[in-house]
């Protein structure tokens, strides 16, 4: 009889041990805003960055000031990183783009992609496969009058086992006609991660 | 036969145990405030937020042609509180704006505390707000 029970008991565990020789990892969606499981810069700290400087740049009631009843042309330069790590500043910027657009206070163009511009323009005219008096001619596109830019800096620290991360996104707006600051923020970010006493 | 049923009784325990830390209730207080008619609902999903966090004054204001809403969370408790928190906004015909803009943000609270949390409609077609508050842990 206990022979029996130990058996079983056997076979349980080592089908148990088993299932952590499965060769495919698990993967599961998870969502947006989990947990933090770095103390480096993570998806959830840029889109908690985008949120709040977009609600604070629309609020502003200087940029209502700036604004007036128009609704300015403005670009959006992507930020500088100054930290050590490799952040993708163009996709933080063009997030802020597409919420401050749905806004519908500003009209946008973007410098980035004046070369592909050109390109069109340049095959319209020249190739001789488009109706020149369909053709878009240069010269005729709008001037951005504010513009928006920033950078991200980190200072790091590292005690014994702890290490204490700070970040901050700092971005300003603007006007390039008078060189004026209509509207400024920052967003600080503050980490800890401490290593375990055992680990390979 | 006693030592096997004592080893049974172990490993159950221990598959029970396994089995909860899988259970974080993902249920939080939930308020929902109507920009045009200013009624505000407070749902509090959660006993455990219930007992710990509490909806003190919600008042809301417009800027620049955009809703804003402003609600005063107190801790009831006398030890820090990690909390997250999103406010997500809904047009007239009630349906969710840009849904995946909004996301939850840290809240600390300190004991006994009292903290303010704003939340501004990115378009003006925002006219509902819904503050939703759970407890750090529901994060993935």
């Amino acid at each position: 009889m206990n022979k029996n029970w130990i058996g079983m008991a056997g076979v349980a565990a080592a089908a148990v041990m088993m299932t952590g020789c499965a060769t495919t990892p698990t993967v599961r969606e998870v969502a947006l805003d989990r947990a933090p499981i770095t103390s480096k810069l993570e998806p959830q700290d840029v889109r908690r960055t985008v949120e709040k400087m977009a609600e604070s740049l629309l609020s502003a009631p200087g940029v209502r000031e700036a604004v007036g009843n128009t609704r300015p042309v403005l670009d959006v330069e992507p930020l500088k990183n100054r930290t050590t790590q490799h952040v993708d500043m163009v996709s933080i910027t063009d997030s802020l783009r597409m919420q401050l657009l749905r806004s519908g206070l500003f009209r946008f163009v973007d410098k980035s992609t004046s070369g592909t511009d050109i390109e069109f323009m340049d095959s319209q005219a020249n190739l001789g496969l488009t109706d020149q008096r369909k053709a878009i001619k240069p010269g005729q596109q709008s001037a951005a009058q504010m513009y928006l830019t920033g950078a991200l800096t980190e200072i790091k620290n590292q005690v014994g086992r702890t290490v204490d991360q700070y970040y901050k996104f700092s971005m300003i707006l603007k006007d390039l006609r008078s060189g004026e600051l209509v509207w400024a923020d920052e967003q600080e970010i503050r980490k800890e991660s401490v290593k375990p006493r055992v680990g390979f | 036969m006693k030592r096997i049923n004592g080893l049974l009784g172990a490993v159950a325990l221990a598959a029970g145990l396994t089995a909860l830390t899988g259970c974080v209730e993902t249920a939080g207080t939930v308020v929902t405030t109507d920009h045009t008619t200013g009624s505000t609902v407070v749902l509090e999903d959660s006993t455990r937020l219930r007992g710990q966090v509490q909806v003190m004054k919600v008042n809301y204001d417009e800027v620049n042609g955009l809703k804003r809403v402003h609600i005063t969370l107190a801790s009831t408790r006398h030890r820090r509180l990690r909390l997250h928190y999103r406010i997500i906004w809904f047009d007239a015909n009630g349906m969710e704006l840009d849904p995946d803009t909004k996301t939850y943000r840290t809240l600390i609270l300190e004991g006994r505390d009292a903290v303010t949390v704003t939340g501004v409609a990115n378009s003006t077609a925002g006219v509902t707000s819904k503050l939703r508050v759970r407890d750090l842990e529901a994060a993935d």
